[in-house]
């Protein structure tokens, strides 16, 4: 469904209306249609109804007990050392992940024997950039971590709160971080990585996979929870390869 | 500027964020999880939070969309860890049928049981929409949805909506 309002017919019209009371009709087809104008003003107040019906009272503020926190250590987040909660159980899930898929990560040197073990263990040397954020990357920082040689992508995988160029057998791999339903979601596009196949993995409570994409890869490593089947639709949606 | 001085601006900060949000976040987590009692231990783990993270909110413009996610995110780890069954919305309980019970007059409150019985897909959306007032991009964006699909599920709540209460609500 979307909301082009040129040439629109009743249809249109009213399915639009139904989505957002509060579209921007510049077809101006309702000005020029009895029945979607009466549908139109039946909407509107179906909607007043909607809110007033939503407009449950709310108790007072009882307001928690609030922990000290240390403001002489307070930093910006990019430069925080402090790992969060939800990027500690990312890491331990990692870890125990690479414990069962028997990867080695043992210094400088190791080498990782497939794709898989490679992509995760990246995640696991970045987790930094796994702590939550309503903070989305600028564009400016977005087309760094993703020059154009190598991709084009645009804002709708999601709410992108971190973007690095990192290197994957020795290639230029654009890392970045968004907002799911679940926490964050790391995704690696890897132009130079080719696959076969989709590749599924599984953690305690992570899970990812590896997508084949024209002659390159992209992975995607998510809480166990979060829906990725979703989220490899919009990643899709919002990337092409250069090459 | 000292200890003291940047504990009490923090908290300063953070009272008024709350003071002017409170009541968005007590709606949103009623309506995510359609039971009072468990909105207000959400939006207690999600105050805590967001104490906790206040550094992290670096535009005070985006306050309240931070907050939110903080809420939905509270409300996610709650069923996640507690596993609580389907709501049978012919037997509720009774922190559950508080939500429905306070609608000032009957056609108000047969339109808040037909929004308390749709799917959380559809429901989510409308909230955030109606109540929040966010744009379908916006949503879009909370709830790691494409556009499209917030267009479609809210399309589809208000039809609902529409076909349940037609008959008792004077449209």
């Amino acid at each position: 469904m979307s909301q082009t309002t040129e040439n629109m017919n009743c249809t249109d019209y009213k399915e639009a209306l139904m989505a957002d009371p509060g579209f921007n009709d510049k077809s101006g087809h309702a000005e020029t249609c009895a029945d979607c104008q009466a549908f139109s003003t039946e909407i509107l107040v179906l909607n007043e109804k909607i809110a007033a019906a939503m407009e449950i009272t709310v108790p007072e503020l009882v307001m928690p007990e609030l922990p000290d926190i240390d403001t002489k250590n307070v930093v910006s987040l990019s430069s925080r050392r402090v790992v969060s909660k939800p990027a500690w159980f990312a890491i331990a899930a990692t870890v125990l992940l690479a414990a069962v898929v028997g990867i080695r990560m043992t210094g400088p040197g190791t080498s990782y024997g497939t794709l898989q073990e490679q992509v995760l263990a990246h995640v696991d040397h970045e987790a930094s950039a796994l702590l939550p954020s309503t903070t989305p990357v600028s564009d400016r920082e977005l087309s760094r971590a993703v020059p154009k040689d190598i991709a084009i992508m645009n804002h709708d995988a999601g709410l992108i709160t971190y973007a690095k160029s990192c290197s994957i057998n020795g290639k230029d791999v654009p890392h970045l971080v968004i907002q799911g339903t679940r926490g964050p979601i790391t995704i690696l596009l890897m132009p130079d990585e080719r696959v076969a196949e989709v590749t599924t993995f599984d953690g305690v409570s992570i899970k990812g996979i590896i997508l084949p994409v024209g002659d390159g890869s992209i992975a995607i490593i998510g809480d166990r929870e979060e829906q990725l089947d979703q989220v490899k639709e919009n990643v899709l949606d919002s990337v092409m390869w250069s090459t | 500027m000292n200890t003291s001085n940047a504990m009490g601006d923090r908290r300063l900060k953070f009272d008024r964020l709350v003071a002017v949000y409170y009541m968005d976040m007590f709606r949103y987590a009623a309506w995510l999880c359609r039971d009072k009692s468990i909105a207000e231990e959400v939006v207690q783990e999600a105050l805590l939070r967001a104490w906790k993270s206040l550094d992290a909110l670096r535009d005070d413009a985006a306050a309240k969309q931070w907050l939110l996610t903080i809420v939905r995110r509270e409300n996610a780890r709650y069923f996640e860890r507690r596993r609580l069954e389907t709501v049978d919305i012919d037997n509720l309980t009774a922190s559950q049928s508080a939500l429905l019970a306070e609608a000032p007059n009957e056609e108000l409150n047969d339109l808040r049981e037909a929004i308390y019985g749709l799917e959380d897909d559809y429901r989510e959306p409308l909230v955030l929409q109606v109540l929040m007032g966010y744009s379908t991009n916006e949503i879009a964006e909370m709830m790691g949805l494409k556009q499209g699909a917030v267009l479609t599920r809210l399309h589809r709540a208000r039809l609902k909506l529409k076909e349940n209460v037609a008959d008792e609500v004077n449209l």
